[in-house]
């Protein structure tokens, strides 16, 4: 339990640490020395000392809005098993609960982006409302695959211990699409890029950066920072799919995830060096072939795990 | 435990969304090649008893199915500078779902049929079931003349794996005999796009509508 909290606090702390790789990565390609890998904490803290500026038409939810995403980001943190370690809180179910609180952070985001009536904002609402749609029915169809493989509906009982591993023993090939579905996810939720560029600033093709555009001060690097712990979210998980090994000494365990967090962390920044974000129309195209990818890794277990 | 022509054909399997999905030619040949590759050299993993000339035939298969028509076809585009869009009649997201659905309603066919001599691997009814169809939801949701030949092809790899699937001792120069047929559809269909690609300057079927006497 203790160790749980510890690892809770750890990873809310070197989230920003690891958007600072991708930055580092997108840099690389483009041939520049980049920003130093500290980048974004000198963001928070500079953001934090700041004030901020409220436009006249908007209401409380705008301020609830940056709160309550930060809130969820680190809520569904605690549920998240670390590194294979056992999480702060599990039950039957939290899988749902989780995806859930992140549905409840993103309501918010948009109702706070809908609330300061910039016609701006409520088209990147309109856009993140649609796009995590689709995203969600991937989730779930993982939730199934899972489901099906374990029998549990617990994110403890899929990525603690030896789970991990025999997952993989008992459906080899299915798992290798769920990690790609579950990568697709990641991009999208995180809006990351061939989904939406977070380094653009043009309000047209911008999806989660336009909602956040009123946003200033300590809200925005509120905001910043969930954004930061959610992509950790899902890299955990990928990175515990990719390295499911476990091993009785902690500090190689500890070693193994973050080497495999690295690789998570640098595949995005290299899609982001090597591809170019796709059209708009294009990108429900690529998020539907997440959920595809979902749905057939369970049509096959089912055909093979009677 | 998952065997090996199981893990082969369910990529087979993901290639068939994959060809739902795509709106390019050239992606669409490799997936048509790929799909030819598998489906020649399935009879090395099924076939209880491997005849020198079983042998000869299986590699001639796959040397036609698997490079000679595909690479045909490609040079065809190449040549010509044929437009790469497919031109679909229904979506590409609509045609996704249809993939998803019809790889469930083959699995699901298949298990009913439960055949006994193939009963150890899973896949490889579905997979054809699923090949066949894909090549007709092809052939009848694509405008582009070369993209319903691609249809065309996958639906006869169907048809091949369904050959095997069925008779897995059957005699090889009939399955052979097809496959020459075959080869001289494509060849007779890459002639015909050429004459419509000059005729209208695009492969198009819909133009061919206004055709007259």
């Amino acid at each position: 339990m203790f160790e749980s909290i510890i690892l809770w606090f750890f990873s809310i702390a070197i989230a920003p640490f690891f958007s600072a790789v991708i930055l580092k990565i997108k840099a690389f390609f483009g041939g520049r020395k980049g920003p130093p890998l500290l980048i974004n904490y000198y963001t928070l803290i500079k953001l934090f000392k700041k004030g901020s500026v409220y436009s006249n038409s908007t209401t409380l939810v705008f301020k609830l809005g940056p709160i309550i995403s930060l809130g969820t980001a680190i809520t569904v943190l605690m549920f998240l098993p670390i590194a294979g370690r056992p999480p702060m809180f599990s039950f039957h179910g939290d899988v749902i609960f989780v995806l859930y609180i992140m549905g409840l952070g993103r309501f918010f985001t948009i109702a706070a982006a809908m609330d300061t009536a910039s016609p701006f904002e409520g088209m990147g609402a309109a856009r993140e409302a649609y796009f995590p749609i689709i995203c969600e029915a991937a989730t779930f169809m993982i939730l199934i695959f899972f489901y099906r493989l374990t029998g549990e509906l617990q994110l403890s009982s899929y990525f603690t211990g030896n789970n991990t591993m025999a997952i993989w023993k008992l459906a080899g090939a299915p798992v290798l699409f769920i990690v790609i579905s579950f990568f697709i996810i990641l991009l999208t939720e995180s809006s990351r890029v061939p989904v939406d560029d977070p380094a653009t600033h043009l309000e047209l093709t911008m999806i989660h950066e336009v909602m956040v555009l009123d946003h200033s001060g300590p809200d925005l690097s509120l905001i910043e920072l969930g954004s930061f712990c959610k992509l950790f979210f899902y890299s955990t998980l990928i990175s515990r799919l990719i390295l499911p090994f476990d091993f009785n000494i902690p500090i190689i365990g500890y070693g193994v995830y973050l080497m495999g967090l690295i690789l998570v962390y640098v595949a995005v920044g290299i899609i982001e060096s090597i591809v170019a974000r796709y059209r708009m129309d294009q990108v429900p195209q690529f998020v539907l072939t997440s959920f595809a990818l979902a749905f057939f890794a369970t049509i096959i277990t089912l055909e093979f795990i009677k | 435990m998952i065997h090996p022509v199981d893990t082969i054909l369910s990529l087979v399997l993901l290639s068939v969304l994959f060809s739902f999905g795509t709106s390019r030619l050239p992606k669409l040949i490799i997936v048509v090649g790929f799909q030819g590759i598998v489906v020649s050299i399935v009879p090395f993993f099924i076939g209880h008893d491997m005849t020198p000339g079983g042998i000869v035939f299986t590699l001639v298969t796959f040397f036609i199915r698997g490079i000679l028509i595909p690479m045909s076809i490609y040079i065809a585009i190449k040549k010509k500078a044929i437009q790469r869009k497919v031109a679909p009649i229904v979506g590409y997201h609509a045609s996704l779902l249809f993939g998803l659905g019809l790889i469930v309603a083959a699995t699901y066919i298949s298990r009913q049929l439960d055949i006994v001599s193939i009963s150890d691997y899973k896949l490889l009814l579905p997979t054809a079931i699923s090949l066949l169809v894909t090549g007709m939801f092809l052939l009848m949701t694509r405008r582009n003349a070369i993209a319903m030949v691609l249809g065309y092809i996958i639906m006869e790899n169907g048809i091949y794996l369904v050959g095997t699937t069925f008779s897995v001792r059957a005699l090889r120069i009939v399955e052979f005999g097809i496959l020459l047929d075959v080869l001289a559809g494509v060849m007779i269909m890459t002639v015909i796009l050429q004459n419509i690609k000059q005729t209208f300057d695009d492969v198009d079927t819909a133009h061919l509508r206004t055709l007259k006497e």
